[in-house]
């Protein structure tokens, strides 16, 4: 009989048990050098976001915006905000961007040990309950709100996930600052037992209310189905509303702007030679 | 923490202006909103003060609307004792003069002025919110300034550039705000929707439109 053992994080959680406040002391230390030395601490990403997940007849889907703002300038237009966390379960997060990231790779790195040693798929709550505690250990200061979705054995869940560690099981959630926008389209078009396309469609129509609507989020819409035979079709930019090219060629650019050789000042240059050596290269898919 | 009533909003927005030998050109695109919401998608941030000088002003809106009002007023009184329609300069000098009448509880509103002057030369002038004027060749201002100004900087102020300058005219410039507002439309959450492109020349104003991304 395999053992599960706890010791998960046990680099983490100090033999005391309960809150670990090592980090108190050296915060407020910075936060003094940075006011001495009048400089900034940098400013995390935030997502803006919208972010959504439905439980339909076969399965979950999730879907996400993929505008990643910092302030009121848009950090990267087309970021990922689907996460793996399974085989059989993506999460989708809002908020702070190294936060989502990092939380959803620390907790799939969790469950394919925890697979590993049970020989068996990962169930939704698993991951909603090992979420849960990380957030709530951390008091809210992990500013990570999720939406997970997946199938398991017990059937097809949706979760939301709160930063301080509340969760909600629902047929239906979104989430980010373009959750209201979303919403509004879900609570006029979601049925229970929705046929695939009729599912993808709504999402669809909700991520892209918030793109349209929300000032926080924008660009493209991705797509994940998780469907409770096994399969997923993960759609990166399922829907791009957004292209710039047709923009920029509408603009009639002068010949006179075009920009030749010398206009840039070189101030010096060095020259380097290296010995090249011709491979067979595989493209392997990242 | 109390959480204090403040005055201000921000409404968003971006305008700009540049000057030609004979005329000016000023631009601000039409999107309205409020944190992280959408107002309106067509609301002008440009203003006619007399048929030679358009002010363009991005910032609070209902400060905006008023100062505008109070410029229409001073105008026609103006014009009412001197028998002629202020001048270009004579406009940006009361815009001045008002903005620092509400020294110690501002105008929230950063202007930019575009028009042709009595010689029939283009004019540009810039402010601050309190009133601080200077005659430039081109200006931007708004929430989507940093991302308009090192581009004006490169292509019409010829900076950190080694080529020839060239001399670029009315058509090229007006295709050039366009591109200026393609770009802080793609990095600023507030611009967008679409541009309102004024051209002012001695014999009047040409106004037309640009479509802009919706997201």
């Amino acid at each position: 009989m395999s053992e599960v053992t706890a010791s998960i994080d046990s680099k983490e959680a100090s033999n005391t048990g309960g809150f670990n406040f090592d980090n108190v002391h050296r915060n407020r230390m910075i936060e003094n050098l940075a006011k001495e030395s009048n400089s900034v601490l940098p400013q995390a990403t935030k997502t803006g976001t919208t972010i959504v997940g439905i439980v339909y007849k076969d399965g979950v889907v999730l879907g996400a915006d993929t505008r990643a703002t910092n302030g009121t300038e848009v950090a990267e237009k087309n970021c990922e905000k689907i996460h793996y966390l399974a085989p059989n379960m993506y999460c989708c997060g809002a908020g702070t961007a190294a936060d989502t990231e990092m939380t959803t790779k620390m907790i799939s790195s969790q469950l394919e040990l925890l697979r590993m040693n049970t020989h068996s798929p990962s169930r939704v709550v698993t991951a909603c309950t090992l979420l849960k505690r990380k957030l709530f250990q951390y008091q809210g200061q992990i500013s990570a709100a999720l939406v997970l979705g997946g199938c398991d054995v017990n059937g097809a869940h949706v979760y939301q996930i709160y930063p301080h560690g509340s969760t909600g099981k629902l047929p239906y959630t979104t989430m980010g600052s373009g959750s209201l926008a979303a919403m509004s389209v879900f609570e006029q078009g979601w049925r229970e037992d929705m046929p695939e396309n009729e599912a993808l469609e709504l999402v669809r129509r909700s991520i892209l209310a918030g793109v349209f609507n929300d000032l926080g989020s924008g660009s493209n819409c991705d797509t994940c189905v998780i469907r409770m035979d096994g399969t997923v079709s993960y759609n990166r930019g399922d829907v791009t509303p957004n292209p710039v090219q047709p923009l920029r060629d509408a603009i009639r650019h002068s010949s006179k702007l075009s920009i030749s050789a010398g206009t840039t000042a070189v101030l010096s240059t060095k020259n380097q030679r290296f010995a090249v050596t011709l491979a067979d290269v595989d493209v392997v898919e990242a | 923490y109390e959480h204090r009533f403040s005055p201000y909003d921000f409404n968003g927005g971006t305008t700009i202006a540049i000057s030609g030998p004979d005329f000016a050109i000023v631009a601000a695109d039409t999107r309205l909103s409020s944190g992280y919401e959408i107002l309106s998608r067509d609301v002008s941030k440009l203003h006619e003060v007399t048929s030679k000088c358009v002010l363009g002003s991005a910032g609070c809106k209902t400060d905006v609307d008023q100062l505008r009002s109070v410029l229409d007023i001073k105008g026609k009184v103006y014009q009412h004792n001197h028998r002629k329609p202020m001048s270009t300069p004579s406009v940006a000098q009361m815009l001045s003069n008002t903005l620092y009448q509400r020294r110690m509880f501002p105008y929230y509103a950063f202007n930019v002025m575009g028009g042709v002057d009595e010689e029939g030369k283009g004019a540009v002038y810039s402010y601050d919110a309190v009133g601080s004027f200077e005659r430039t060749p081109y200006s931007a201002t708004g929430s989507g300034q940093a991302y308009m100004i090192p581009l004006l900087d490169n292509v019409i102020g010829h900076k950190n550039r080694l080529d020839e300058k060239k001399e670029l005219g009315v058509e090229e410039l007006v295709e050039i705000v366009k591109d200026g507002f393609v770009t802080a439309g793609e990095r600023d959450i507030y611009t967008g929707d679409s541009v309102e492109i004024k051209v002012i020349t001695k014999d009047g104003i040409q106004t037309q439109r640009f479509n802009l991304k919706a997201d």
